[in-house]
């Protein structure tokens, strides 16, 4: 028996800036393991902060080795940056120091989205109660991550706010789980929402505009290595006031949604078309539109419910 | 953690893509290694290929691992693809009567040699003679290709002293073309003959195109390789090389014919290191007593101790050793030295120089 490696909370935060400095921080997201290092005492706090839920955990193999780094020369003390580098390589500009937190989960989405083309890889959030999957499909602005985060906060387990990863092989999706990134209105929606959750610093001004992360919880957290079985697509969105209403969509609007906003559709080819195809086919599509979120909530929880019921009795 | 371990340095990376069995041997904490060495190479869908046409040993491979494996070669699949699409796209609008041969990446697609599985073109190398060159530029121009915008100078340095034009691309399509009306720098020491290279190009069944004679093929890459690089970080090529190699030379007279060959055009030193590392590096079955006459041994030595230095992967986590910043300055060094007579590289070089004083935009970094 050996015993449970600690949560990243319960660690002093000494030992924490150790691990970074040495780059020997490993997080487990379900798909991926991402390595990293900082040299930044404020990232090295944020990170704390959001992360707390997950494991320090020993992994010899890491699918992403990255780090987040001050900026070198004059500059690091004129205006304070955060490098994000992937296997030594800065592939995009340096990011204001205060938000290196916020860098690091865009580079780390970056890294995910070039190079891990053995998943269908739908721009889509995904959550499941047990291993019943559910879709959350819908543009930037329509209240998806609001939504999500809402189902999370009420007992659903996040498997991704961002990325829908599909398994071309098994039909599967599986957890890639990061906080999830709250934009402008709905981070004070959210934190007005449940007690007992955890925010992390509220970014603003970067350029998605104000940024906070949600933590994921410790049931999501724990349960990232199981894959869920999509169930329900579900395409949400808020509108001031608005009475909740759920409309079915024909498979064939599910399918053209989904595909089109996939990171690597086209890469994929045939192998896309089809995972998403009988995505399509075996799932019920609801366009849902709400102003309260109680009510979407519970709205998706019958769904899934029905749809999950279908499946079984069919 | 250190590229030491006997299982994780370039050297285990050139074994496994000599014999891919070994794969199932391999730990995960050498694949942690490995996998960014490989994929620093640009050789990951290569090493993918390769071990996956191996099926009996993917079992003993960890998921995680298959995973990187299955993405590098859907990755590779798609650029195959797009590759694909831009030279039917180029058939459509070059004169039919314009003899245009795809050199390197595109014509192992086209004929489909093994060469080609895994393997990430980077952009559409086509070959026309000196006096089609015009004719096919401004079609390509006239359909809607771009020329890169470059500075006079550099237009000049590439239409008077280089092989190609500036590269073209059409709007909107991810892939470059270049186009070339020979194999080597006009400027550069070895002058390939052209009479030969043009007169045995060959048709491809089914294809517009046309390629290089396979000796050609080899020489071209072996030429791309020592003559016209910088030998920093082109493993790849020297795969492709042993790859060519191993496709198109069965017999003891077809490896006399290829050295005949490079003799007929003058590339009979490149072709000598090529064999020299590719038999070291990747165990190519090259036979003993090939009629080539070796370079002095001194430059052998310096040879022996530069290439490594400058062309196996590395991890960028570290800084760079003294000697590998000292070979990569040589490499290109070198490079210039063969491109170009020293009155003409003192004249470019200056010119260069006084550019570098000017502003000019931060060199994005290429992650992938």
């Amino acid at each position: 028996m050996t015993a449970e490696p600690p949560r990243l909370r319960n660690l002093s935060p000494v030992l924490l800036r150790q691990r970074l400095a040495n780059a020997s921080v490993e997080l487990d997201y379900g798909a991926a393991v991402v390595r990293v290092g900082s040299d930044l005492a404020g990232f090295v706090a944020d990170l704390q902060r959001v992360y707390g839920a997950f494991s320090l955990a020993d992994a010899t193999f890491a699918d992403f080795h990255t780090q987040v780094r001050r900026g070198s020369g004059v500059r690091a003390y004129l205006r304070p940056q955060s490098r994000f580098l992937i296997d030594g390589i800065q592939p995009f500009d340096p990011f204001p120091r205060e938000q290196a937190l916020a860098h690091f989960e865009w580079g780390v989405n970056w890294c995910f989205a070039q190079r891990f083309n053995q998943h269908v890889l739908l721009h889509a959030g995904a959550l499941a109660l047990a291993d019943q999957g559910v879709i959350m499909a819908a543009p930037p602005g329509s209240g998806k991550s609001t939504l999500t985060a809402a189902m999370m906060l009420r007992g659903f387990r996040l498997l991704s706010d961002e990325f829908g990863v599909l398994c071309p092989r098994s039909g599967q999706l599986w957890p890639m789980l990061k906080p999830l990134a709250l934009k402008n209105r709905s981070i004070d929606v959210i934190r007005d929402y449940a007690d007992d959750l955890i925010l992390g610093p509220v970014y603003k001004g970067t350029r998605k505009g104000d940024v906070a992360h949600l933590a994921p919880g410790d049931a999501s957290v724990d349960a990232r290595r199981l894959p869920a079985r999509p169930q329900l697509v579900i395409f949400p969105s808020f509108r001031e006031g608005a009475a909740l209403r759920a409309r079915r969509l024909p498979a064939a609007d599910a399918f053209a949604h989904l595909a089109f906003n996939s990171f690597n559709y086209e890469l994929l080819g045939a192998t896309s078309f089809n995972a998403v195809a009988d995505v399509s086919e075996s799932c019920p599509a609801f366009a849902l539109e709400y102003s309260r979120l109680d009510e979407a909530v519970d709205a998706v929880r019958t769904l899934l419910a029905d749809a999950t019921a279908a499946r079984t009795g069919a | 953690m250190s590229d030491q371990r006997p299982n994780a340095g370039p050297s285990a990376l050139l074994q496994l893509l000599t014999d891919p069995g070994r794969a199932g041997e391999l730990t995960l904490a050498d694949w942690d290694t490995l996998i960014r060495l490989a994929r620093r190479a640009r050789l990951l869908g290569v090493l993918a290929h390769r071990i996956q046409s191996r099926p009996g040993h993917l079992p003993a491979i960890p998921d995680c691992v298959r995973g990187h494996l299955d993405s590098a070669t859907i990755y590779s699949a798609h650029r195959v693809h797009l590759l694909r699409m831009e030279l039917a796209a180029l058939a459509r609008v070059l004169p039919t009567e314009v003899r245009v041969a795809v050199l390197k990446g595109g014509a192992y697609v086209i004929q489909d040699l093994e060469t080609a599985r895994g393997r990430l073109p980077n952009d559409v190398d086509l070959l026309v003679s000196r006096d089609d060159l015009r004719r096919s530029e401004t079609a390509l121009l006239a359909a809607g290709w771009e020329a890169e915008a470059v500075d006079d100078y550099a237009d000049r340095y590439y239409r008077e002293w280089s092989h190609e034009i500036p590269p073209m691309r059409f709007p909107g399509h991810p892939m470059e073309v270049d186009l070339h009306h020979t194999i080597s720098p006009v400027t550069g020491r070895l002058k390939p003959d052209r009479a030969l290279l043009f007169g045995d190009l060959q048709a491809v069944a089914g294809q517009r195109f046309l390629v290089l004679h396979p000796l050609d093929q080899i020489l071209h890459a072996v030429i791309h390789l020592f003559q016209d690089s910088e030998l920093v970080d082109n493993l790849r090529d020297l795969v492709d090389i042993d790859s060519l190699l191993r496709s198109y030379l069965q017999s003891a007279d077809d490896w006399l014919a290829l050295t005949r060959r490079a003799g007929r055009h003058g590339v009979e030193r490149p072709l000598w290191y090529a064999l020299h590392y590719c038999r070291k590096w990747l165990a190519t079955p090259v036979p003993d007593g090939l009629p080539l006459r070796p370079p002095p041994i001194a430059m052998v030595w310096l040879m022996d101790w530069l290439y490594p230095c400058c062309t196996l992967p590395r991890l960028a986590d570290r800084p760079p050793p003294v000697a590998r910043r000292i070979a990569v300055h040589l490499g290109l060094a070198r490079y210039q030295w063969l491109r170009m007579p020293p009155g003409m590289l003192l004249r470019h070089l200056g010119h260069k120089s006084v550019q570098a004083l000017r502003w000019r935009p931060a060199a994005q970094h290429r992650a992938e």
